[in-house]
C-alpha cells in the first residue's frame, strides 16, 4: 500500500514541478503583454487571467481533456490525461502568477527607471538588472503562497483520472476499507509543504541583504 | 585630484549643453514658455524661483526623462531635438548619444538598492560604456575615497544616512565621465557642514571643466556655488545674469519680490 502510494506520489511531484516550469515563465509573458502599452494586448491578456482565475480549475481541465474530441473529433489516447493535466495547470498558475508579477513591477518606484534611464541602460538591461532582481524578492512571499497551494491542488488530477497521489488514495481506500491510505498522503502531502516552505525561507534569507 | 573628472574633454569655447527657446506643456497648460539656458564647460549654473515655476519640468527636459514640445536642445556639438515654438524634433541617435554627456543627481538620490555601493558606481560605466571592468573599479574607489565613501563601499545604499547617499550619488554619475552635472535640489538633505562640503565639491568639478546646473531653493547657496543665476517665473527667465548680480541687486520687480520672500 505504501509502495503504491509512493509511487504515484512521484507523478504528484512530477506534475508540480512540470508545472512551475512552464507556469512561471509564461506567467512572465502574460504579465509583459498585461502592462504592454499596445492595447489590444494588454486587454486580452487581462481577459486570459480573469477568466483563468474566475472559473475552477477542475472546470478547466475537463475542458482541455475533452476539447479535442468534442471540438476537433480527435480520439485522445489514454496517455492524453497526463498532458492535458499538464496544460490546464500551466495555464491556471500562469494567470495566477502574472498577476503576482504584474503587482511586483508596477509596485516599483519611478525613480528606479529613470535613474536608469538617465545612466544609459537600455529598456531590457534595465528590465534584467534593475527591476526584475527587485521584484524577485517583493514577490517571493506571494509565489510562496501559490507554490504550497499547488502541492495541494495537484489532488485535482483525480477528475480526470491521472494516477497521481490523490487518485491512488482514494482506490486504495475503496478497495481496502480503511482511512488508513488517506492519512498517509495527508502526511505526504504535509512533509512536501513543510520542506518546500524550508526552501522559501531560504531563498527569502538570501535575499534580506538589503531592503527598500 | 582624480583622472576621472580630468576626462571631461570640452572644448571651452562651445556650450556643454545649450537649450534654446525651448516650451513644453501639460495638456494644454504652458509650463516652459521660451525659455534658453546655457552652460559653459567649468560654468556653475543655478536655476532659482517660485514653486512651480518650472524648474524641475526644465531640469527633466535636459535631461530627456521629458520632451520639449519646442525649441531646441543641444549637448556640445550635438543637436538632440531641433525645431520652434510649436514643434521639436527628437533625434533618435542622438538622444542616446546625448545620455552620456551629463549625470544627474536626483533629489531622491535612486540608488539601486539591491547593489553594493561599489556595484551602484560600476554598474553603468561596466554594462552601458562597455569599459573594462578593472578601470572602471579604480575610477570607482578613487571616487569613492575622494567622497569619504570608502569604507562604506561594500554596503547596500539603506545602510547609510541621506548625505553619504546623496554622495554615492555623485559618484556613481561621475565615474560616467559626464561633461555636464545636473543636481536636483542639490542641498535639500543637508545640514551646514554637508552643505559647505558640497559647495566645494561643485566648485571643484567646475574647475576641471565641468559644466554644472543645479536647482535649488537655497538663495545663500546658489549665490556663492554658481557663476551664473537664472531666475525662472511662470515658465520664463525673467532675470539672468551674475550670481551676486541677480542675488544681491535683482533689477527685475517678480525677482526682487521672490527674494524678498526668501529671505525670511
Ligand atoms: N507630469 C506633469 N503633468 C502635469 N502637470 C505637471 C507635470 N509636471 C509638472 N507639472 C506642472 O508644471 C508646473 C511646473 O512644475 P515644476 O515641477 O517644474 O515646478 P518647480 O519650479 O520645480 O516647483 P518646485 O519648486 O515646487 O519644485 C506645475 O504647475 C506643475 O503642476
Ligand atoms: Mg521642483
Amino acid at each position: 500500500m505504501f509502495s503504491m502510494l509512493m509511487q504515484s506520489y512521484v507523478v504528484t511531484l512530477q506534475i508540480f514541478a512540470l508545472t512551475l516550469l512552464g507556469s512561471i515563465p509564461l506567467g512572465v509573458l502574460v504579465a509583459l503583454g498585461r502592462l504592454s502599452k499596445f492595447k489590444p494586448l494588454a486587454w486580452l491578456m487581462g481577459l486570459y487571467i480573469s477568466v483563468l482565475r474566475g472559473t475552477p480549475l477542475m472546470l478547466q481541465m475537463f475542458a482541455v481533456f475533452f476539447l479535442p474530441y468534442y471540438a476537433f473529433g480527435i480520439q485522445t489516447g489514454n496517455n492524453y490525461k497526463f498532458t492535458a493535466c499538464l496544460i490546464a495547470f500551466i495555464i491556471n498558475y500562469s494567470a495566477y502568477f502574472a498577476e503576482i508579477y504584474r503587482s511586483g513591477i508596477q509596485s516599483m518606484p519611478r525613480g528606479q527607471y529613470e535613474a536608469a534611464q538617465v545612466l544609459g541602460y537600455s529598456r531590457s538591461q534595465t528590465f534584467f538588472h534593475i527591476i526584475l532582481p527587485q521584484v524577485i524578492k517583493r514577490i517571493l512571499p506571494a509565489m510562496g503562497n501559490e507554490i504550497i497551494t499547488l502541492v495541494k491542488d495537484t489532488s485535482l488530477a483525480f477528475c480526470i483520472g491521472v494516477a497521481e497521489m490523490f487518485t491512488t488514495g482514494r482506490a486504495l481506500v475503496a478497495s481496502q476499507r480503511t482511512m488508513v491510505p488517506f492519512a498517509i498522503a495527508a502526511l505526504i502531502y504535509w512533509v512536501t509543504c513543510i520542506i518546500i516552505e524550508f526552501a522559501l525561507h531560504r531563498v527569502e534569507k538570501r535575499l534580506d541583504y538589503y531592503h527598500d | 585630484m582624480t583622472n576621472s573628472v580630468e576626462a571631461t574633454h570640452a572644448d571651452a569655447s562651445r556650450p556643454a549643453v545649450w537649450a534654446r527657446e525651448v516650451y513644453k506643456s501639460f495638456s494644454g497648460r504652458t509650463v516652459l514658455d521660451g525659455v534658453s539656458l546655457k552652460i559653459m564647460p567649468g560654468q556653475v549654473v543655478s536655476l532659482i524661483g517660485p514653486s512651480g515655476a518650472g524648474k524641475s519640468t526644465m531640469l527633466r527636459c535636459l535631461t530627456m526623462l521629458d520632451r520639449y514640445d519646442g525649441g531646441t536642445l543641444s549637448y556640445g556639438d550635438l543637436t538632440v531635438c531641433s525645431g520652434d515654438k510649436g514643434s521639436c524634433v527628437y533625434d533618435r541617435d542622438a538622444v542616446k548619444k546625448a545620455r552620456m554627456h551629463f549625470g544627474l543627481v536626483f533629489q531622491s538620490y535612486n540608488l539601486f538598492p539591491h547593489y553594493t555601493v561599489l556595484r551602484n558606481v560600476m554598474d553603468a560605466p561596466i554594462r552601458v560604456q562597455g569599459r573594462d571592468k578593472g578601470e572602471v573599479e579604480s575610477q570607482a574607489r578613487e571616487l569613492l575615497a575622494q567622497l569619504g565613501l570608502s569604507e562604506h563601499a561594500d554596503k547596500v545604499p539603506d545602510q547609510l544616512s541621506g548625505g553619504q547617499q546623496q554622495r554615492v550619488a555623485i559618484a556613481r554619475a561621475l565615474c560616467m565621465n559626464p561633461e555636464v552635472m545636473y543636481f536636483d535640489e542639490a542641498t535639500s538633505a543637508l545640514d551646514p557642514k554637508l552643505t559647505a562640503e558640497m559647495h566645494d565639491l561643485i566648485r571643484s568639478m567646475a574647475d576641471r571643466g565641468m559644466a554644472v546646473g543645479i536647482v535649488t531653493h537655497e538663495m545663500g547657496f546658489a549665490r556663492t556655488v554658481s557663476d551664473r543665476v537664472a531666475f525662472l517665473f511662470e515658465g520664463r527667465i525673467v532675470e539672468e545674469g551674475q550670481a551676486e548680480e541677480v542675488i544681491n541687486h535683482p533689477k527685475d520687480e517678480r525677482t526682487r519680490g521672490f527674494l524678498s520672500m526668501a529671505e525670511d
